[in-house]
């Protein structure tokens, strides 16, 4: 589904991401693990348009994508759900979704899909018509995967979605994305919860200094002692 | 320090409220003050104060969207009133228009004209956006962080489109006689009809945006803009675009109000320097990227100039704006509504 290949890519003239390689089979879940700082957050801003590739390659569903405007690859069904808990603070619940169902052309279908939304995320429903700004953390979490999956994405990438939440919210937000992958998605999860992220994805990606350094089935990476030792540079996570 | 300094916002409305009742006293006492001239005050001051309130709902539009203050935003009210007039000179001679609707000609040729106005100054907008503001933001970081050279590149633009006018047009002040009807009798003064339109048009184009923000998907795009360009950009929404269209209907409601303003006054090519500063003075006291705010800030402003010029001292009209926004700086800094400015649109 998604092929990224010897991509090059940074900010202004500092180069971040150093040729990184990495596939995603469609309808996986793949996670792409990483201490802080590594890139992880660069390469979803590449492969979605936010910022240049400056080489190398990142195809999607058959087609290079690299350097397209931001909204065209979110017309070609790649989206990316944020770190920050991006949402528009000023909009209510409803409002946020339907910006998330901008490129929609159909009325019946941005309803429908607000259906689903809320089938995903029941607590969202209850909160529909609240200002965004009012949600909480694990609320604003499913706001913006919602949000993602509102465009009919053919695959979703989410940067960080178990930050700063409390293991019960985790499990439930971790729950719905297995059910995104069973309802045909295919998933990038990026992640620094590595025990969760390597329970829930088929295969893993462990990024350092902005190459790939590590990889394999999930299974397999879980025992790693290499990966337990890509973290030892950055932050201690909870391996 | 200063933190000690600080009122709070019940003070600042208090210490506020005292400054409005203190005028109000010092008005009352003028020995102008009756109900004639407090009718002909409120209609002058409605009337001009819309204008100001269109032409600062654009540079509070585009600085909720863009981040920027635009300062060559009086140029495109000015060039906006050409634009009106040009059109005004070709149709004014079309007699078949005058045979068709012997009776409402008059007013069928003046809307063409407002519409004029406000199509070419919206295209007209997204030329000079693309060409000259655009290019500048190429380093990345959109308006946001190319603020300073777009804020010094809008002075210089208005320097230019200023002497661009003059070599158009010559620096003559130019009559706009669209016949609207006879001038109303409103407290003692003949007022011409003129300062009805501005009212009614000003009011309904402020509506029609209000609609068109809240109400259209066009609009709940703009808003998703002004918030973030990047979540805009990651729901879909093409953000360049969205940035000019922001541009060009901030012009294009400019252009407007020079067409509103060219047959009560005259068509100058320096007329947009002064309602600039006024619309300034607006968009501040009623909240700096406020909507609403700018047209509220409007009124206040165009009923506080023209009652101080009646009541107080003629002969120092363009001061009391400024004055204003200085109280307002200093007593209430956020404006009347300033305080959903940092959550935007
Ligand atoms: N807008 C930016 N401008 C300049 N440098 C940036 C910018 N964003 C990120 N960086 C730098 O790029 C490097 C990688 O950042 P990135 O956000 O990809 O890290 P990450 O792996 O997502 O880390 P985290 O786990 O903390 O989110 C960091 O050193 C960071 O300082
Ligand atoms: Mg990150």
């Amino acid at each position: 589904m998604l092929k990224i290949n010897q991509l090059i890519s940074g900010y202004g003239s500092v180069q971040i991401l150093n040729g990184a390689n990495m596939r995603v089979e469609k309808q996986s879940i793949v996670a792409l693990l990483g201490g802080n700082g590594t890139g992880k957050s660069t390469i979803l801003r590449a492969a979605s348009g936010l910022i240049r590739s400056w080489k190398g390659t990142i195809e999607f569903d058959g087609e290079q994508i690299q350097n397209l405007p931001a909204h065209e690859i979110v017309g070609r069904g790649l989206v990316q759900v944020t770190q920050g808990k991006d949402v528009f603070p000023a909009m209510s619940v409803t409002e946020n979704l339907k910006l998330g169902g901008f490129i929609l052309k159909s009325k019946q279908q941005l309803s429908d899909n607000l259906e689903k939304v809320y089938n995903y995320f029941p607590r969202l429903n209850e909160r529909k018509d609240q200002l965004a700004a009012t949600l909480s953390g694990g609320e604003l979490q499913m706001l913006c995967i919602g949000r993602g999956l509102m465009s009919n994405p053919k695959m979703i990438m989410l940067d960080e979605p178990s930050a700063a939440l409390a293991p019960q919210i985790v499990l439930d937000i971790f729950k719905n994305i297995n059910r995104i992958r069973q309802d045909g998605l295919t998933v990038l999860v990026v992640e620094q919860n590595v025990r969760m992220a390597l329970l829930l994805a088929d295969y893993g990606y462990v990024i350092k200094d902005g190459v790939i350094n590590v990889e394999g089935d999930s299974k397999k990476l879980m025992y790693d002692e290499s990966v337990k030792e890509s973290y030892l540079g950055g932050t201690k996570a909870n391996v | 320090m200063f933190n000690k300094l600080r009122i709070g916002k019940k003070g600042e409305n208090i210490i506020f409220g005292t400054f409005v009742l203190l005028y109000i006293s010092w008005c009352v006492n003028s020995p102008d003050m009756n109900i004639e001239s407090l009718k002909s005050v409120l209609t002058i001051g409605l009337s001009v104060g819309i204008i100001y309130g269109l032409v600062a709902l654009g540079i509070s539009l585009i600085y909720t969207g863009l981040d920027v203050v635009n300062f060559s935003h009086g140029e495109f009210f000015m060039i906006g009133a050409f634009a009106g007039l040009t059109m005004f000179n070709l149709l004014g001679n079309q007699d078949w228009i005058f045979n068709i609707f012997p009776d409402a000609y008059g007013w069928i040729i003046y809307v063409v004209c407002l519409f004029t106005a406000f199509v070419s100054m919206g295209l007209f907008g997204v030329f000079i956006e693309r060409v000259f503001l655009r290019p500048l933001t190429k380093k990345g970081g959109g308006y946001t962080v190319a603020g300073m050279g777009i804020i010094i590149c809008g002075f210089g633009l208005s320097v230019v489109l200023i002497n661009v006018a003059y070599l158009i047009w010559n620096p003559v002040a130019k009559p706009f006689p669209a016949e609207l009807g006879l001038p109303m009798e409103i407290g003692g003064l003949f007022l011409p009809i003129t300062y009805i339109w501005m009212i009614v048009v000003g009011l309904s184009v402020a509506a029609g945006l209000w609609f068109f923000l809240n109400k259209t998907k066009m609009g709940l795009g703009i808003r998703a803009v002004a918030y973030s360009k990047d979540v805009s950009n990651l729901v879909g929404i093409n953000v360049p675009l969205y940035i000019s269209i922001i541009f060009g209907i901030a012009c294009a409601i400019a252009g407007i109000g020079g067409t509103l303003v060219g047959p009560t006054y005259q068509v100058v090519v320096f007329m947009g320097y002064i309602i600039l500063m006024k619309a300034f003075a607006a968009a501040v006291v009623g909240g700096f990227g406020n909507l609403p705010g700018a047209i509220v800030g409007g009124f206040t402003v165009g009923i506080f100039e023209t009652a101080s010029s009646f009541y107080i001292s003629g002969s120092h009209k363009d001061l009391y704006a400024f004055l204003l926004m200085i109280v307002v700086l200093m007593i209430k800094p956020t404006g009347f509504f300033g305080v959903q400015v940092k959550m935007k649109a």
